[in-house]
């Protein structure tokens, strides 16, 4: 197929071979690459119980059709693989220029299993090849000073993926950063990474080109979407100038910014922290990943520390959600999360846990109160080498609160810390809390986009009728765009019928908007029968009791609790699943799935 | 789930803001939205300007059922097939003017304003030898509204997809609009002085 090599690279880290594996058409038509396509090779390779810090878990990361096009936001990345924080599948993405240098360097993907016998790091050179270096000189070192040594070692246009201490330490809420400066942030990747032995991925010298079929069409349709991104003031102004934390100032507003561990939904300091403060207090200069024009990203300087971000999520789970508003060291936490490699939504929600566990008299840490933000950095750094505390954050919210008989203090589904949108202000978001097949997730379905960013579309936050059916819809989107590989952020401007355009344009196969969709669904389900046959149930589509229970007493989404037992009910019928949440057999066999 | 005050609501909104508009005759036009695995859609010859609980009626999303046969819209399987091969969340039918005027003249509608060429740029028409109601409109239709938000049937009107009614309403409008203004400028007759539709290579759209 076009846009495609339909070549994946196989790397057995166990006794260091690799084997070059060709994919067939057909499974790209079905699956398009990126998520889908990790999640085709993931599901046949692996067995649902397989424990993921073992030999036989994978990760996979692969490109899509569109990575490294002329479409603007195509900088993406997908992984694939078992999660240690969750025991799902989990599937993950990540932009700045890794995903496009490996594409450049022909290959459509990598599969990395095994587990090498001493610390290592992998290099896809585009001019000679795969090899696998030893690592021991790295092993210790945070990610800045890994991708350093790596660039002065490998050539200073190399791109890479690299974990902190805390993937080494198996930390399960462990990232694997990118250039050290983007993530795959959730589901504790990077403790997969760690497991295998494994410090590093170097791509260099790739440039080969896809074929394109119909450039020119691929040109007129890129250009209309860059006018509509122009055009529209989100990616127009509000991202470029203020980031994704911009956000904090209308989540706030509509009081459903998650304060003390989702507690209350508003907060008259939040602003401290929000996009515009750091415009005018850290900011020093905007950053894209590879081919986009919005330029979410920010380089900041924070005391007497520089770094990236903090990004929405990142600014509010280390700061509000904690009650802590010194932008300063909250800032300054999100880069020693970003250098230890820790995913900044579950360290600061499972220190908010943390918090609240304290307050209740249970967690034996006086410390570890809300509001005192001179020990953030400090657990952030326990938790990345397990020392004292640290070993307990270091097992996520879930873990930890199970520990201490509370079980409800974990803001969590699946294992997986929920981020800054409380569900009770959006009812078709909480939907997608509690079905995410990878858990607590924002970006599965996204459905704040819609009710709180009226983009592409408006609908009502709080009506629950129709809410079932458009979950569903954007689920399948997001796999899509997922796949391609899209950013979630194009979807802000462009209708979905984009996404069809381009992949017709580049492929020249005839992909329209419902047939995308299928190709959607089919990856939802895919996912959802690899978790049934993992142990999974209905039983975990669920979200934690207060959001059922208690209401906010305050603020633009007060008296509201999330019916999320009747949107299930819903849900379940849309999607074609049983009572119990199980994909019916008819189903399956439409999307020709036959993996139970 | 069944159909909750808040649903009503938007059936009403955008029912009466269709009527005064003027681009329905009283008792004609009709709107559905999807919920929960069913369809809900307008009564057949209910007036959009005045619509009652009992207007709205829910039939199955997949075949033919009692209620759409006795008492939901005539257009019930068009929007039923819509449903089916597009990504429409919602869809709001009526016979506005321009854009149906153009129909009659046009095999596709190219926009040549601003906001037409930024939200729409082309609007497919389909042409039908029975163009209300039938099969064939419904085969006709689906089809073109998996790549476009609304599609024009020959002499009869617009079938507009959203995610929501009001969503529906709001590209209904717009490509009425979008067509009012092709209309306004035809009757000057005098030539465009810079075509964007052209530089933009909406020819291949």
């Amino acid at each position: 197929m076009k846009g495609v090599f339909n070549k994946i690279i196989s790397i057995n880290l166990t006794d260091k071979t690799h084997q070059l594996i060709e994919i067939e058409d057909e499974i790209y038509e079905k699956f398009l690459g990126g998520r889908g396509l990790g999640v085709k090779l993931f599901t046949e390779r692996v067995h649902p119980k397989t424990d993921p810090f073992s030999p036989e878990n994978k990760l996979i990361f692969t490109t899509g059709p569109v990575t490294g096009t002329s479409v603007s936001t195509s900088g993406r990345m997908s992984l694939v693989t078992k999660s240690p924080l969750t025991r799902t599948i989990f599937y993950s993405n990540t932009g700045g220029m890794f995903g496009f240098s490996m594409k450049r360097c022909g290959i459509d993907g990598l599969i990395i299993s095994g587990r090498a016998d001493k610390p290592c790091f992998i290099v896809v050179d585009g001019k000679n090849g795969v090899t696998i270096k030893d690592a021991s000189f790295l092993w210790g070192l945070n990610t800045e000073e890994t991708y350093s040594k790596l660039k002065e070692m490998e050539g200073d246009r190399t791109h890479t993926l690299e974990i902190g201490p805390a993937g080494e330490n198996m930390v399960k809420i462990a990232s694997i950063m990118n250039d050290a400066e983007r993530a795959f942030g959730r589901g504790g990747v990077g403790a997969v990474f760690g497991s295998k032995n494994l410090k590093a991925i170097v791509v260099k010298n790739g440039k080969q080109k896809t074929e394109i079929q119909n450039p020119e069409l691929l040109k007129c349709y890129s250009k209309s979407a860059l006018d509509k991104q122009k055009a529209l003031p989100v990616t127009r102004a509000a991202f470029p100038l203020f980031g994704t934390a911009g956000v904090l100032h209308v989540t706030n507003n509509l009081g459903m910014l998650p304060i003390r561990n989702f507690q209350y939904g508003q907060h008259e300091k939040a602003h401290q922290t929000g996009g515009e403060a750091i415009r005018k207090e850290i900011f020093v200069k905007s950053e894209a990943c590879y081919g986009c024009t919005i330029r979410c990203g920010r380089l900041t300087k924070a005391g007497n520390m520089k770094g990236k971000g903090p990004e929405y999520e990142s600014v509010w789970a280390l700061g509000a959600n904690c009650e802590i508003f010194d932008l300063i060291k909250i800032s300054q936490a999100n880069y020693w999360c970003n250098m230890l490699g820790i995913d900044t939504i579950s360290m600061g929600v499972t220190i908010s846990c943390a918090m609240e566990l304290q307050e209740k008299g249970v967690f034996p840490h006086k410390e570890v109160e809300f509001g005192n933000e001179d020990i953030l950095i400090d657990l952030v750094k326990k938790t990345a080498y397990k020392q004292g505390i640290g070993i307990e954050l270091a097992e996520g919210s879930k873990r930890l609160a199970e520990k201490y008989g509370d079980a409800e203090t974990a803001i969590q589904v699946k294992g997986l810390e929920i981020p800054a949108y409380d569900p009770r202000g959006a009812m078709g978001h909480a939907l997608g809390y509690a079905t995410s097949n990878r858990g607590g997730c924002h970006l599965t379905g996204y459905m704040a986009a819609m009710e709180i960013f009226n983009a592409p579309k408006r609908i009502p936050r709080f009506t629950i009728s129709g809410k079932p059916d458009l979950l569903v819809l954007k689920q399948n989107q997001s796999a899509v765009e997922d796949s391609l590989v899209n950013c979630k952020f194009s979807g802000y401007a462009l209708g979905f019928d984009f996404h069809a355009r381009f992949m017709s344009a580049i492929t020249g196969l005839d992909f329209n908007v419902t047939k995308l969709l299928k190709i959607g669904e089919r990856i939802y389900n895919l996912e959802r029968v690899f978790n049934i046959a993992a142990g999974f149930s209905n039983a975990d589509d669920k979200l934690p009791e207060r959001f059922k229970k208690v209401a906010f007493k305050e603020g633009l989404s007060k008296n509201r609790v999330v019916p999320i037992d009747e949107m299930l009910e819903g849900y379940y019928k849309v999607r074609d699943w049983d009572e119990n949440g199980i994909p019916k057999k008819r189903k399956l066999e439409e999307l020709g799935i036959d993996f139970l | 789930m069944g159909i909750d005050k808040e649903t009503f609501n938007s059936f009403d909104l955008v029912g009466k803001d269709l009527s005064n508009r003027g681009y329905n005759s009283s008792h004609a036009g009709n709107l559905s939205m999807k919920s929960s695995g069913k369809v809900i859609i307008t009564r057949r010859s209910a007036m959009l300007g005045w619509l009652q609980p009992e207007d709205l009626v829910e039939i199955d999303l997949e075949e033919e059922d009692a209620h759409s046969g006795l008492i939901a819209s005539t257009e019930s399987n068009v929007h039923r097939n819509i449903y089916k091969l597009t990504d429409a969340m919602a869809i709001v039918h009526a016979h506005a003017p321009a854009i149906t005027a153009l129909s009659m003249i046009e095999d596709e509608i190219t926009c040549i304003d601003g906001e037409g060429m930024l939200l729409y740029k082309k609007i497919p028409v389909v042409e039908c030898d029975v163009p209300v109601g039938s099969y064939e409109v419904a085969e006709k239709v689906a089809p073109a509204l998996q790549n476009y938000p609304a599609v024009v049937v020959r002499a009869h009107g617009v079938f507009a997809k959203g995610i929501t009614l009001e969503d529906a309403l709001g590209v209904l409008t717009g490509v009425e609009q979008a067509a009012d203004i092709i209309y306004r400028v035809k009757l000057l007759k005098q030539p465009l002085k810079r075509d964007y539709s052209k530089e933009k290579g909406f020819t291949n759209w």
